[in-house]
C-alpha cells in the first residue's frame, strides 16, 4: 500500500497510525498535537537559533514543540487558558509567547523561567494579539469582540493606548509601522504605528462577505505597502494602502468546490500567511486545502490535495523553510460534521522552493 | 412567403450561453474566455486543446474549461464557435430561444447571463458561475420587478427605484454597510432576504434564513429596549451570509448561517461556555430578539421565518464581567527570564509535559525516511544543531552565543 520514499513513517511509532488520506500530502506531522480544534499557530522569530511552533487550541493550551530540521518535532511544554486560545505571538526577541484567549485576558508566557502572567484584559474574548516592535517603544496589540483595540506595555493593568473599533475585532496583522483591523459587518481599519499606534484611515471593504483574516505583505523594498483580506465567502482581496494605481487592488476566488448537480460550495479562507522572503503567498481554507499564490503574476502556485477536515490556520517559519498548516474542524459545517474521533493534525511542509515567484516567461 | 419564418438564430457560446452576432466574434470570446491557457495565457482553438498544451507544456491537468457554466465544462468536447455543438443542446437552445423570444438574455433557467468578468478574477480563471452576482442573488428570481433588466449589472447606479416596494430604506443600515458603492449591499442583502424567505422550501439549505431579520433590525427594532446588549450582533448578523443563486447552478457559502465569525458561534457552544470563569447565561436572548421577526414581518416579506433559525441564541458574549482581575505586573517578573542566569534555571522538559503528551523521542521518528530532512531546512544548518537528548527548553539565552552554529537569517 504504500510505497518507499514518500511513506511517513510516524506510524511505526505506535498505535497511532496516520491513514494516508489523513496526510494527502506527505507532509511532516507534528506529535502530539492538540486535542481540540488549533485556534492559532506561530514559528519562532529569527533570533532563536532554533525553530520552534507554538499553538493555541480549543481545549485551552498553547503547545510548544521544537521542530528540528530532520522533521522531527519534540514536544517542550504546554500552558493552559482559561478558555479556549484564539490567538498566541512571539515577543520580538523570542523570549515570550502572548497568548489571547476566551477568557477575556492575554497572558504572557516567559518561555525561560516557563511562567506565565496576565499582562492584558478585555471586557469580551480578545481574538487577536501581536507583538509590536517599534524604534521608539514595544507594546503588545490586543484586539476584542469588546470592540477596542488596546496597547499595552505589559508592565501596567491600564493600557497604554485604547482605540474604538467600529465593531468586534475578527482579524489583524501587524507589521511596523502598519496595522490593520478587520471586524464585523465589514470594517476595515488602517493603523499607523509610528510615534504610537493612530488610526491611518478607515478603508471600504473590498470584499461582500464577513472577514475572516488578514495579513500584511511588503513591498519590493521590504516595506508594509498592503494586505490580503480573506472573508467566508471564498474570496481574497489584495488591496494596497496607497495603490498606484487602482487595478493594483483585486480580488480572487479561491476556497471553491463544485460539488454534485451544479451546486458550488464556497468556503471560508481560514487563514493567510505571506511568505517571509519570495513574498508570495499561502491561504488555507475551510475546505481542506490550502494553495500557494503569487499576487504579483496573479496565478496560483500550487494546490493541495483535499485534507479529512478543514484547515483552520497556517505558518511559515522565519526563513520561509516550513509550512506548517493545522487539520482540524472549525465547525464551518455545524454541529452535525463535528466529529471527536477524528485526530487534530499539524502538518509541516519543506516549501520554498514551491513558493518561488513565477518566473516571467 | 418563401421566406422563412424563423429567423435564424445568433451565434452562441456552448460554455458559458452568451450571444453574439458574429461567429467571428464568438471564435475571439472563445478563446479568450475558454482556450486560454491560464498559466501562459497562450490562447488554444479547442477544450482538448487547451487540455493538450496544459498537459505537455506545464505538466498541469485541466479538467474543466475556465469560465464555462457547471453544466457544460467538459473540457473533452471539441467545440469551434458553433461547430461541435451537441446537437441536443443545440435544439433546446433553439427551443428557449423561442419560448422566450421577448428576452433573449434570460432563459428559463437563468443560466445564461453573460458576467460581466471582471479583471480581477484574474488569479483564478476556472470556477465558472459567480463573480460579482453574488451581491444580488436575490434579484433574479424577484422577476416581476426586474423582468425586463434582465441580469441586474453589478454597477447599477444606486437609487433605482427597484429596490424600493415595502423594503425599508437602506439608509437605516449602520454605516459600513454603505460602503459599497457598485450596488449598495443593504439593498441587496434585503431583496436575497425576501427572496430567501419565499424560496425557502424549494432550496434547502443552512444558509436559507437568517436573512429576514437583518435589514429592518436597526431601522424597525432600535426601540425595543431589551436589545441594547446584543443589538451589535444582530444587527450586523444578517448582513453577508446569504443564500448565493448564482447562474447555472446554485452555490452555498458553506458557514453556519449567522454572520458572525466562526470562532464566536464556537465560543458560545455549551461546551466552550463552561470552561469561561464567570460567564453569565445568556438568559435574555431570546426574549431581545424575538421583537425584530415581529416587527419586520410586515416590512419585508419575512412571514415565513422559521422559528427555529433563531435556535442558536445570538448574543453571548458576556460583557463586563472579570476586568479587574489583573494582577499588577512586576517588570522584574516579566524581565527576569531575559537573563541568562535563569534560563538555565530552566526546568527540563520532561515534568511540563502531560500525561497526554509523551515524549516521542525515538530515532526512527524521523519521517520521511529517504528524504533528509535537509530538504525542508535547505541544508544550511549544520546538523549538529540538532538538539536530540533532552535538552532544557531554551538553552542559550543570550543569541549571540549560537550565531557560529546557525545564524539567525539566512535568506
Amino acid at each position: 500500500m504504500f510505497t518507499g520514499g514518500g511513506l511517513n513513517t510516524s506510524s511505526s511509532f505506535g498505535a497511532t497510525v496516520t491513514p494516508s488520506s489523513a496526510n494527502p500530502m506527505k507532509d511532516f506531522e507534528v506529535s502530539s498535537p492538540p486535542d481540540d480544534s488549533i485556534s492559532s499557530l506561530s514559528f519562532s522569530p529569527s533570533t532563536l537559533p532554533q525553530n520552534f511552533l507554538i499553538a493555541g487550541s480549543w481545549d485551552n493550551n498553547v503547545r510548544c514543540w521544537e521542530v528540528e530540521q530532520t522533521g522531527k518535532t519534540i514536544p517542550k511544554s504546554m500552558q493552559t487558558m482559561q478558555g479556549p486560545v484564539l490567538d498566541i505571538c512571539w515577543s520580538d526577541d523570542g523570549t515570550k509567547v502572548f497568548m489571547a484567549a476566551c477568557d477575556k485576558m492575554v497572558k504572557c508566557w516567559d518561555l525561560a523561567s516557563n511562567q506565565t502572567i496576565q499582562v492584558a484584559a478585555h471586557d469580551a474574548p480578545v481574538k487577536t494579539c501581536h507583538w509590536i516592535k517599534a524604534t521608539n517603544y514595544t507594546c503588545l496589540m490586543t484586539g476584542s469582540w469588546d470592540k477596542t483595540l488596546k496597547f499595552w506595555d505589559t508592565r501596567s493593568p491600564q493600557p497604554i493606548r485604547q482605540l474604538p473599533l467600529p465593531e468586534r475585532c475578527y482579524c489583524a496583522d501587524v507589521d511596523y509601522p502598519m496595522a490593520v483591523v478587520g471586524t464585523a459587518a465589514r470594517g476595515l481599519i488602517i493603523y499607523q504605528l509610528e510615534g504610537g499606534p493612530q488610526e491611518f484611515k478607515r478603508v471600504e471593504s473590498p470584499l461582500k462577505y464577513q472577514h475572516r483574516c488578514v495579513a500584511i505583505f511588503r513591498d519590493k523594498k521590504n516595506q508594509p505597502t498592503g494586505f490580503a483580506l480573506g472573508s467566508v465567502e471564498g474570496r481574497v482581496a489584495i488591496q494596497y494602502v496607497n495603490p498606484q494605481n487602482p487595478k493594483n487592488n483585486f480580488t480572487f476566488k479561491c476556497h471553491r468546490t463544485n460539488g454534485t448537480g451544479g451546486y458550488q460550495d464556497i468556503y471560508a479562507v481560514n487563514d493567510i500567511a505571506f511568505h517571509p522572503t519570495h513574498g508570495t503567498l499561502a491561504t488555507v481554507g475551510s475546505d481542506g486545502t490550502f494553495s500557494f499564490w503569487d499576487k504579483d503574476a496573479r496565478t496560483k502556485l500550487k494546490p493541495s490535495e483535499v485534507m479529512e477536515q478543514p484547515i483552520t490556520r497556517c505558518a511559515f517559519s522565519h526563513n520561509g523553510q516550513i509550512f506548517a498548516y493545522a487539520v482540524s474542524y472549525d465547525w464551518s459545517k455545524g454541529h452535525e460534521f463535528y466529529n471527536p474521533a477524528k485526530k487534530n493534525y499539524i502538518f509541516l511542509r519543506p516549501c520554498y522552493e514551491e513558493l518561488k515567484p513565477r518566473q516571467s516567461t | 412567403m418563401g421566406r422563412k419564418k424563423k429567423k435564424q438564430s445568433k451565434p452562441w457560446c456552448w460554455y458559458c450561453n452568451r450571444e453574439f452576432d458574429d461567429e467571428k466574434i464568438l471564435i475571439q470570446h472563445q478563446k479568450a474566455k475558454h482556450f486560454k491557457c491560464h498559466i501562459c495565457h497562450k490562447k488554444l482553438y479547442t477544450g482538448p486543446g487547451l487540455s493538450i498544451h496544459c498537459m505537455q507544456v506545464h505538466k498541469e491537468a485541466i479538467d474543466k474549461v475556465p469560465n464555462s457554466m457547471p453544466t457544460r465544462s467538459n473540457i473533452e468536447i471539441e467545440i469551434y464557435g458553433m461547430e461541435g455543438i451537441p446537437p441536443e443542446d443545440l435544439k433546446e437552445h433553439e427551443k428557449q430561444k423561442q419560448g422566450k423570444h421577448g428576452r433573449p438574455g434570460s432563459p428559463s433557467s437563468g443560466e445564461d447571463e453573460p458576467l460581466p468578468k471582471k479583471k480581477s478574477e484574474g488569479l483564478m480563471g476556472p470556477q465558472p458561475g459567480m463573480p460579482q452576482n453574488m451581491v444580488n442573488p436575490g434579484f433574479p428570481s424577484i422577476s416581476p420587478m426586474m423582468g425586463p433588466m434582465g441580469p441586474i449589472p453589478p454597477f447599477m447606479p444606486p437609487g433605482m427605484g427597484m429596490m424600493g416596494s415595502g423594503a425599508p430604506v437602506p439608509s437605516a443600515i449602520p454605516a459600513p454597510h454603505l460602503q459599497n458603492k457598485p450596488l449598495f449591499p443593504s439593498a441587496a442583502a434585503i431583496a436575497s432576504t425576501t427572496n430567501q424567505t419565499n424560496n425557502n422550501d424549494t432550496k434547502t439549505t443552512t444558509t436559507a434564513a437568517i436573512g429576514p431579520v437583518k435589514p429592518t433590525f436597526p431601522a424597525y427594532s432600535s426601540s425595543s429596549g431589551s436589545q441594547s446588549a446584543n443589538s451589535s450582533a444582530a444587527s450586523s448578523e444578517p448582513s453577508k451570509v446569504n443564500l448565493i443563486s448564482a447562474v447555472g447552478g446554485s452555490s452555498k457559502i458553506i458557514h453556519p448561517p449567522e454572520d458572525i465569525s466562526l470562532e464566536e458561534y464556537l465560543a458560545k457552544l455549551p461546551k466552550y461556555q463552561g470552561s469561561l470563569p464567570a460567564t453569565p447565561p445568556a438568559e435574555d436572548t431570546p426574549s431581545s430578539s424575538s421583537p425584530p421577526p415581529t416587527t419586520t414581518a410586515p416590512a419585508t416579506v419575512t412571514s415565513q421565518q422559521p422559528p427555529e433559525e433563531r435556535r442558536v441564541p445570538v448574543s453571548r458574549m458576556p460583557v463586563g464581567v472579570s476586568g479587574g482581575m489583573l494582577p499588577p505586573v512586576s517588570s522584574v517578573a516579566i524581565m527576569a527570564g531575559a537573563c541568562p542566569p535563569l534560563i538555565r534555571a530552566a526546568p527540563p522538559t520532561i515534568p511540563l509535559i502531560p500525561a497526554s503528551m509523551p515524549l516521542l523521542r525515538h530515532p526512527q521518528m524521523q519521517l520521511h525516511p529517504g528524504i533528509s530532512y535537509q530538504g525542508l531546512i535547505g541544508g544550511v544548518v549544520p546538523p549538529q544543531v540538532a538538539y536530540g537528548g533532552g535538552p532544557p527548553m531554551f538553552p542559550a539565552g543570550p543569541p549571540a552565543v549560537l550565531t557560529p552554529m546557525m545564524p539567525p537569517r539566512f535568506r
